[in-house]
């Protein structure tokens, strides 16, 4: 029953991005990133309306699910009934991915799947800030009835009560159409760090092509930190999936200028990201700021304003339920309650910038529990194949940038103001801080590279079985018969 | 290079997961700490209960249960205080000490077995 209220709700995610992106339904790059997608719309959108549905009638198990199911219909009959020529992503030029490289991608997936059962089957309610905050809410949200208010009493402060509710407004839902059971977290984490990996893939084999796709996926299936934060059911991988989402919609809007639905989309992304943890707030700020810079920068200035509206139009719903959350429900930030004086002697505290620098490096060399310090390997890499920027992703990298340095200087600037226990901190958040930015940093890295060559001996031999398999087969006219042809060009 | 060590760090990630796995430690498991109250009667969101424990100050494990309590006991209110009509009891010898009980002012009320006892403020008996 929970695979079903989940299943309705990816359906339901998949039936709105359809409905901005129709094309055929079939296996093809396009579906794949619309279904990578709509984990995170689905979730969104089912969250919004759980707590909205919740506000204005109440826990009403049929309420909730008529609403629910009238979400579904009707974002489904919209994705199914939308013929609107829309803008199909397809897959960029690039040399074939060697089968060595799919069998290590494999291999990453295998061992990716491996430590989240392990880890879950360990800690099935996942770990302590977890349980002790998302799943504590949802809890309350369905056993408390109509005192549901109770999950935002004073005694449980030490739960930070001002957090948004996507999670555990999905978990709750979750829970009252099917039961409580630790499926329904698990299963959620899991689609997110899924959703997470399938649309860092999807953009990257449509705006670079396979080889970087692949290798960014066997990198991020690779990061066992960033899979276990998954397993442990904190809102840090769906935010990094929110966030992943708006940067990757901006740069595809930057590969097809004329089609604002990626930036609504973008919008939408951002706006359920604000929904999911506080975080996302300064996200969707630095993301805005960020666009009408890097767009400024460009020459772009007519782009500006379209863009910054359409973004703010795709975003103004799910901010709007934060709104109304942190005005109607939830009691003031307990960041409130740090007077002036505190943050003027926590800001004129040097020792405190130079803790979080040095808390800062050490996580920059620490993370992802890599054998040897993934910035180290990546440098490596870049020095091999070094930075070409397409001059159509420019504008969409410093989008990224810009966005990506703005969010993690504010979360560490907030840290050095307001946090009484900054070493606690440190020790304790960075590493997911980093984690919720490291699928977006992985967009850029290889959005900015160059592409990847064969080695020779690999090319000669592609380029033989190319030309012994076009000799052999009858000529033929269609697409298909095109591309050995172009690969041996490519490889030449 | 970069995916050999993702996958070399990914096993070897995995191999601390699976050992986690294969070394049980019942004392911090969401799971086994629910267990302790399965006696205790299913609360409403409307009861409150104070809390004590036997756990030193300084035990990294006293926070950890408390919240354990109050979510395994969620829509209940737990505040840590022996000064509610009922107080949870949370202790970890073979049956409750009543040397620690007077310490903290309380007199037993009801013992569910598994380390978990509710029990009422000494004043409120008077």
């Amino acid at each position: 029953m929970i695979l079903l209220s989940l299943a309705a709700i990816w359906l339901a995610g998949f039936g709105l991005v359809r409905a901005m992106f129709p094309r055929p339904l079939r296996w093809s790059l396009h579906n794949v990133f619309l279904f990578s997608l709509a984990v995170g719309t689905g979730a969104g959108l089912a969250s919004c309306l759980y707590f909205l549905a919740l506000l204005i009638a109440g826990p009403s198990l049929t309420t909730l699910a008529s609403t629910l199911a009238g979400a579904v219909i009707v974002a489904l009959a919209f994705g199914l009934v939308a013929r609107r020529r829309a803008t199909e992503l397809s897959w960029a030029e690039g040399p074939p991915v060697p089968k060595y490289l799919l069998l290590v991608f494999a291999v990453s997936v295998a061992l990716a799947l491996a430590i989240f059962l392990g880890a879950v089957l360990f800690n099935p309610h996942g770990e302590e800030g977890a349980w002790s905050i998302w799943n504590l809410r949802a809890r309350f949200l369905v056993r408390a009835g109509a005192l549901w208010r109770l999950a935002f009493a004073n005694n449980l402060n030490w739960t930070h009560l001002d957090y948004p509710l996507m999670l555990p407004g999905l978990v709750a839902l979750c829970w009252k159409l099917s039961g409580e059971s630790t499926a329904a977290p698990i299963a959620i984490a899991f689609l997110f760090t899924l959703g997470t990996v399938g649309v860092l893939m999807c953009t990257l084999a449509a705006l670079r092509g396979k080889m970087e796709a692949v290798l960014a996926g066997t990198l991020l299936f690779g990061t066992a930190s960033f899979i276990a934060l998954g397993a442990a059911l904190y809102g840090d991988v769906p935010l990094s999936f929110y966030i992943l989402a708006t940067l990757a919609l901006f740069c595809l809007q930057d590969r097809h200028p004329a089609d604002l639905r990626f930036t609504a989309l973008a919008g939408l992304m951002a706006g359920f990201g604000a929904w999911t943890r506080n975080e996302g707030i300064i996200f969707v700020i630095a993301a805005l700021l960020a666009r009408a810079v890097a767009l400024f920068r460009a020459g772009e200035r007519s782009a500006i304003l379209p863009q910054v509206l359409t973004f703010l139009a795709g975003a103004i719903a799910p901010l709007a339920v934060v709104i109304v959350f942190k005005l109607r429900v939830a009691p003031p930030s307990g960041l409130l309650a740090i007077t002036p004086a505190e943050i003027f002697k926590h800001l004129s505290d040097i020792a405190r910038w130079i803790l979080t620098a040095e808390g800062l490096v050490i996580m920059l060399v620490n993370f992802g529990r890599f054998l040897i310090p993934i910035a180290l390997v990546l440098g490596i890499y870049w020095y091999l194949v070094r930075f070409k920027v397409d001059a159509r992703d420019r504008t969409g990298l410093a989008t990224a940038g810009i966005a990506l340095s703005l969010t993690l200087a504010a979360e560490l600037l907030i840290d050095i103001l307001y946090e009484p226990n900054l070493q606690v901190e440190i020790s304790t958040s960075f590493e997911r801080i980093l984690a919720q930015l490291w699928p977006s940093a992985l967009l850029m890295f290889f959005l900015a590279s160059a592409p990847l060559q064969l080695a020779p001996g690999s090319a000669a031999r592609k380029a033989k079985t190319a030309s012994k398999s076009a000799k052999a087969a009858p000529p033929a006219s269609g697409p298909a018969s095109r591309k050995p042809a172009e690969h041996l060009q490519r490889l030449n | 290079m970069l995916a050999a060590v993702a996958l070399a760090s990914s096993f070897w990630f995995l191999l601390d997961v699976l050992g986690a796995v294969s070394h049980r430690a019942p004392s911090f498991r969401v799971a086994d700490f629910e267990s302790r109250f399965a006696n205790f009667p299913k609360p409403g969101p409307e009861n409150v209960y104070g809390y004590v424990s036997d756990n030193r100050p300084n035990d990294p494990a006293s926070l950890s249960e408390f919240h354990l309590t109050q979510y395994t006991l969620a829509p209940a209110t737990i505040k840590a205080s022996a000064n509610e009509q009922l107080v949870i009891v949370n202790y970890h010898g073979k049956s409750l000490d009543f040397n620690f009980l007077r310490a903290a002012h309380l007199t037993p009320y009801q013992d569910f077995g598994n380390g978990i006892a509710l029990c009422r403020p000494a004043a409120a008996r008077r």
